[in-house]
């Protein structure tokens, strides 16, 4: 769990692991620049959602261009490996989207091919979301493909806006792993093109996402389970996945 | 050299800044204007145009959907104006600009700025582009319109100066002159300060008055609460000890009460929870933004400041405004609009907390034109702990002083002595160095580092530096043992500052700890692993005295005892007589579903939502109840529940509760109404009546006699309400100016608030119960007795123009085994859906539940067996009655039945989304949910689309 400066969503992410049967630690991005860390020692990188660096000049950009200057060499290396996970939520999303990352690029920091602006109503939005998992590539979102879920969003800057051509290589790879449930404001609560909620790499293990999955890992955390008795934590598969492919990558079947 | 880089959004559809600013500007009434566009503008000094065009691509712009220019304009063919800060407030974002250019290999980089260019298209009329400069982009206090580019970006200035003020000496008129506009102290208290001055054989430093004036102004030293009072010719005890003796007799479940920076009480486990509930009314006035958001970190740093350090989990909300829609010529003079105070106050609080990570998710909005003088600001936090560090530590000899956070400017000076004074037409003018912008990520750090601390054992005691800075933050935390602070240690933002601003500064996010001397490396270290400065200012001595130096120079050393103790205590008289009024006659209502949809478009009646969505009430994900829910998120809760451990299925439910228009009939009613409201919210939630704890808001206008009359009901009030419910109040804050005094001689004297915030603790968040009405068909119960003769104050009278003269008093004998009944049920998991009824009355309550549920009502209003008028009923706000859903009989209702609390089944829900409501025999009204939905939440969207 990637920390820095305004990093808000880490405690809870932690625990969404933990409930999965991961082992979270929360590394400050100052350990691995002074090399007391090493990303070199785990499996899944995680950019928990926040206001890094208080999202000075735009959401994500000082802790991105951080990831792209600095701690460029590990971050490749890193995700070169053949098991490892990255994975972004929100304001790690931004993150991810701006490093070049997401959409992916060999090219780590060199060019983005989307960006993720303003949302259309020019407001905050914190609401939850119907949401329907895509067929794709994606480790984390393995098995739940057809399903409809709710999430909740909380951001201001969140609409996911293509450049030329990345929207079809996005589609064309299966790299759509998420989509908002109806395109109207507000269940698209950002106005994002395709109405697209959270993406992967061509791979499937570098995985970003607007809305919260860490915030629905207990029954009690979606505001009306007292009417729907029986529904799941929507949230927890993603943290489900993520570990069980940590745990094995060369055998993972969701 | 400066480089200058511009960044734009190309295609007005993508350009959400200047659309959102044009809709503001329709709200201004000026159609002339018909495309605004905005640009970023990036200000950096020291290095080449290349490395500017560097910075440009690879950071300051977004090449999908921006464009940059580096040295040139970018915006044009209609005025162009530029916004920035001033120049000494503090542009968070200029430090992270440079860091992120450092990590770029550009190191040349020594100053950065960035600000906003508005450009304005249509028929170019002049003076209405300064009417929306004036209006909606430029606050005077902190912001200014750019007309050139600076030489420079630094700022410089000369070392400070400590000067002598020749005090012995001076009359009384020119003692009170020095008070003015600078230390607000009354003429006894000058009298007071020229005596130790006389007997200490020498006159006082400026650092030294202005220690004095903001340890002893009403803001810290709370003189009228204090005071000895007589009422109506009778001696009566201080307000403040009549509070704290009424809260000692209850105190099972406190840790810790008016004494730190919040109160604390038992949670689970060894944990304990703690909360403080703040205004920041004077500083939100002259400048909303910068006021509620400093608001809110203030506050934050009360909860991180209790005990050893206590994480905050929880932000609320209340304010009171005028009407939206004030014409503009009832605005006193130097007061900002409604419309936009509201706005740009949500938007403070909003950025503050949500970028601190801190949920938001409990508040209100009340309006009444009275407040069109002066807001009201209040803003709470709520925190956790382990209860071994729960207490107020207390620092030894030896110790030493940590100064954590950032840096000490200008900001923020005479913050406590001016939101002492009233608001008067020179407000603005006087005292806009008291408002600043604040800095939430700086905080964050200061958290994230005195938490790890604190887990480490390394700090003795802790407090935020708040109203007066430096000087009350350490002259308090050394009361006891005196300190020597070595203030050419202190970092400043820039030089320039005279010793005695270092002094009072209350720039923000800023935290003091006193630290044994073999733990101050270690917080060093930690502080430095979270890029957070810490310095060591100087030491507790244990030789009872305040002594502050600067290069070696004694700038400050007074007696401990006469700074804590000399002030004298106040005498204070207070009048009370109830207000003549007459009961005015309201006419019997014709159009019903008219009248129905008035009352919830009443603006403290309608749906607050499009608020709540700017929050996030999400994060930490303890939300276990939240303030909107329902089928289809709109329906509103009565108070907020959080899982704050995640693993442990115990409950903080957090709730509050006022009424100002009952404070103008009896501010003693209103006192009940206000506690009774917030202990009626948190139960109708699942909270224990039992388990909680009350914190006070005392929002009154200057404490003149008649003032200070209704102040000592209040407080009686709150006596009362200890007394009757055995629960304490374990925090409070009095503010004790909102009156407003014009040139021409208006007086206006905005509506007392008392503000009655509760929290409190459950077992288990999954006993808990919202208010949306869960199924058609299921039984729809009246808990409680409405009192329909006692209409004064209801939002029903307002529509008619009248306060009335009667308003609803709790039965305080019977209510609390009342609600420690209906606790007991919801607990047994029978009662579907609770909500209480508060403005509106029945109707409102009523319709809430059903927009929650998707469903509609039939009720008869018969089955009350009231005889009394059926408006009076359905709109009646007797705080402490409750709506009820249980199952239908065929499904087990566990035998739903109250031994005390009154209660009759009213009707039922119905799969027709319609409200149906009878009486004698008749159907008053059949009204589509639709119509009654739309007419609720469009006040509101009305303000933030």
């Amino acid at each position: 769990m990637l920390f820095a400066d305004g990093t808000n969503c880490d405690a809870e992410t932690a625990h969404a692991f933990a409930l999965a049967g991961g082992e979270p630690e929360t590394v400050h991005v100052n350990q691995l620049r002074s090399g007391a860390k090493r990303l070199a020692d785990y499996r899944i990188l995680v950019i928990p959602g926040g206001f890094s660096y208080g999202d000075d000049v735009a959401s994500g950009v000082i802790l991105a261009n951080e990831l792209t200057t600095s701690l460029a060499s590990q971050l490749q290396t890193f995700v070169d490996r053949f098991d490892t996970l990255v994975f972004g939520i929100c304001n790690g999303f931004q993150v991810l989207v701006r490093s070049g990352l997401l959409p992916y690029r060999p090219d780590l920091g060199k060019r983005m091919s989307a960006t993720l602006t303003t949302n259309d109503s020019g407001l905050f939005e914190c609401r939850w979301v119907p949401l329907a998992v895509e067929e794709s590539c994606c480790i984390f979102t393995r098995g739940m493909a057809g399903q409809d879920i709710s999430l909740m969003v909380a951001h201001g800057e969140g609409k996911f806006v293509t450049g030329d051509g990345c929207l079809d290589d996005l589609r064309a790879n299966g790299c759509v792993a998420l989509r908002y449930g109806n395109n109207a404001y507000p269940d698209n609560p950002n106005g994002s093109c395709d109405r697209i909620a959270g993406i992967c790499s061509f791979n499937g293990r570098i995985f970003g996402l607007m809305p919260h999955p860490e915030r629905f890992v207990r029954r009690e955390q979606y505001p009306n389970w007292r009417r729907e008795r029986g529904r799941q934590p929507d949230g927890l598969l993603f943290f489900v996945n993520a570990v069980h492919f940590a745990s094995d990558p060369h055998n993972f079947t969701a | 050299m400066i480089q200058e880089v511009r960044v734009t959004t190309p295609g007005a559809r993508d350009d959400i800044a200047g659309k959102t600013l044009l809709a503001e500007i329709r709200h201004l009434g000026i159609t002339s204007v018909t495309l605004v566009k905005t640009a970023r503008v990036y200000r950096l000094e020291g290095i080449t145009a290349e490395e500017a065009a560097t910075l440009a691509l690879r950071l300051l712009s977004d090449p999908i959907s921006q464009v940059a220019v580096v040295n040139e304009r970018i915006l044009g063919g209609a005025p162009v104006v530029e916004v920035a800060y001033k120049p000494g407030v503090m542009n968070p974002e200029a430090a992270s600009i440079m860091k992120a250019a450092h990590d770029l290999g550009i190191t040349g980089l020594v100053a950065a700025d960035s600000s906003t260019e508005y450009a304005f298209y249509g028929p170019p009329i002049a003076d209405e582009v300064q009417r929306i400069v004036d209006g909606l982009l430029v606050n005077k206090t902190v912001q200014r319109v750019v007309t050139a580019t600076p030489a420079t970006l630094l700022i410089s200035g000369q070392p400070g100066a400590c000067r002598t003020i020749p005090l012995r000496t001076l009359e009384d008129t020119a003692l009170l002159e020095l008070s003015r506009d600078k230390l607000f102290l009354n003429l006894e208290e000058m009298r007071v300060i020229q005596a130790y001055f006389r007997q200490a054989d020498r006159d006082p430093t400026d650092v030294e008055l202005e220690t004095l004036a903001q340890t002893w102004s009403e803001h810290c030293g709370h003189k009228t609460f204090r005071a000895k009072l007589v009422v109506n010719g009778n001696p009566k005890e201080p307000l403040i000890t009549r509070l704290k003796t009424a809260a000692a007799e209850h105190g099972q479940l406190v840790q810790s009460s008016f004494v730190d920076n919040s109160g604390v009480i038992s949670f689970f486990d060894g944990l304990a929870v703690c909360g403080k509930v703040e205004t920041h009314n004077s500083p939100s006035a002259i400048e909303p933004y910068g006021g509620a958001a400093t608001g809110s970190g203030g506050v934050f740093r009360d909860i991180v400041g209790t005990g050893q350090g206590a994480k905050v989990i929880a932000s609320t909300d209340i304010f009171c405004f005028a009407p939206p829609d004030l014409p503009a010529v009832q605005l006193p003079a130097g007061c900002l609009h409604p419309h936009y105070l509201l706005r740009r106050v949500v938007a403070g609080v909003r950025d503050y907390g949500n970028r601190m990570g801190i949920p938001t998710n409990n508040g209100s909005v009340h309006f009444h034109p009275d407040f069109r003088a002066k807001p009201t600001i209040i803003v709470g936090a709520y925190g956790i702990m382990p209860e071994r560090c729960c207490r107020k530590g207390k620092p030894q000899t030896g110790d030493l002083i940590l100064a954590l956070g950032g840096r000490t400017g200008r900001d923020g000076i005479h913050g406590a002595t001016f939101s002492s004074g009233e608001m008067t037409d020179r407000t603005i003018n006087v005292n806009a160095s008291a408002v600043q912008i604040g800095n939430p990520i700086e905080e964050k750090r200061t958290f994230d580092a005195i938490l790890r601390c604190r887990d480490r054992g390394l700090i003795r005691a802790i407090t935020d530096c708040g109203a007066g800075g430096f000087s009350s933050a350490i002259g308090e935390m050394g009361a006891d043992l005196g300190v020597r602070v070595a203030l050419e240690r202190a970092p400043l933002k820039y030089a320039g500052l005279d010793w005695w601003e270092v002094w009072v500064s209350e720039a923000q996010e800023r935290m003091v700890v006193a630290v044994a001397p073999e733990h101050a490396a270690e917080v060093l270290t930690i502080c430095q692993g979270f890029n957070l400065e810490a310095t060591m200012l100087g030491e507790f001595t244990g030789d009872h005295r305040l002594t502050v130096t600067a290069n070696g120079q004694t700038i400050c050393d007074l007696a401990m005892d006469f700074l804590h103790h000399g002030l004298p205590q106040r005498i204070m008289t207070a009048r009370w007589q109830a207000p003549r009024r007459c009961e005015p006659t309201i006419p019997h209502p014709s159009d019903w579903a008219a009248l129905y949809r008035r009352v919830l478009s009443h603006r403290n009646v309608c749906s607050k939502e499009p608020i709540v969505r700017g929050y996030d009430h999400g994060v930490q994900g303890t939300c276990a109840l939240p303030p909107y829910g329902g089928v289809q998120h709109d329906g509103p809760n009565d108070a907020v529940v959080l899982q704050p451990i995640a693993d442990h299925p115990y409950g903080l439910v957090i709730s509050h509760g006022l009424n100002p228009v009952l404070n103008l009939i009896d501010p003693y009613a209103g006192g009940l109404w206000a506690a009774t409201e917030a202990i009626a919210n948190l139960v109708a939630v699942g909270g224990n009546p039992r388990e909680c704890a009350l914190i006070d808001n005392f929002i009154w206008p200057f404490p003149d006699e008649e003032s200070l009359g209704q102040l000592d009901r209040a407080v009686d009030a709150c006596v009362d309400v200890m007394r009757a419910f055995k629960v304490p109040f374990v925090s409070g804050k009095d503010s004790l100016s909102s009156t407003y005094r014009g040139k021409d001689g208006t007086v206006i004297k905005i509506p007392p608030v008392l503000c009655v915030s509760a929290f409190g603790r459950i077992p288990d968040v999954g006993k808990t119960v919202t208010a949306d009405f869960k199924m058609p068909g299921a039984s729809i119960r009246l808990l409680g007795t409405l009192q329909p003769s006692a209409m004064g104050g209801s939002v029903y009278y307002d529509l008619h123009g009248h306060l009335g003269t009667v308003p609803p008093t709790p039965d305080l004998a019977a209510l609390p085994g009342w609600l420690y009944e209906l606790h007991q049920w919801v607990c047994s998991g029978f009662v579907l859906a609770l909500h209480d009824i508060s403005e509106g009355g029945l109707a409102v309550a009523l319709a809430e539940m059903c927009i929650g549920g998707n469903v509609g009502a039939d009720i008869n209003l018969d089955a009350l067996g009231l005889d009394a008028r059926p408006d009076f009923i359905l709109f009646n706000e007797m705080a402490g009655c409750f709506l009820l859903e249980a199952g239908p009989a065929q499904y087990e209702d566990g035998g739903l039945d109250f031994v005390s609390f009154p209660m009759r089944v009213i009707g039922k829900t119905t799969e027709e989304p319609v409200i149906t409501i009878r009486h004698g025999g008749h159907i008053l009204c059949s009204i589509p949910m639709a119509d009654l939905k739309a007419a609720w939440q469009q006040p509101m969207k009305e303000v933030f689309h």
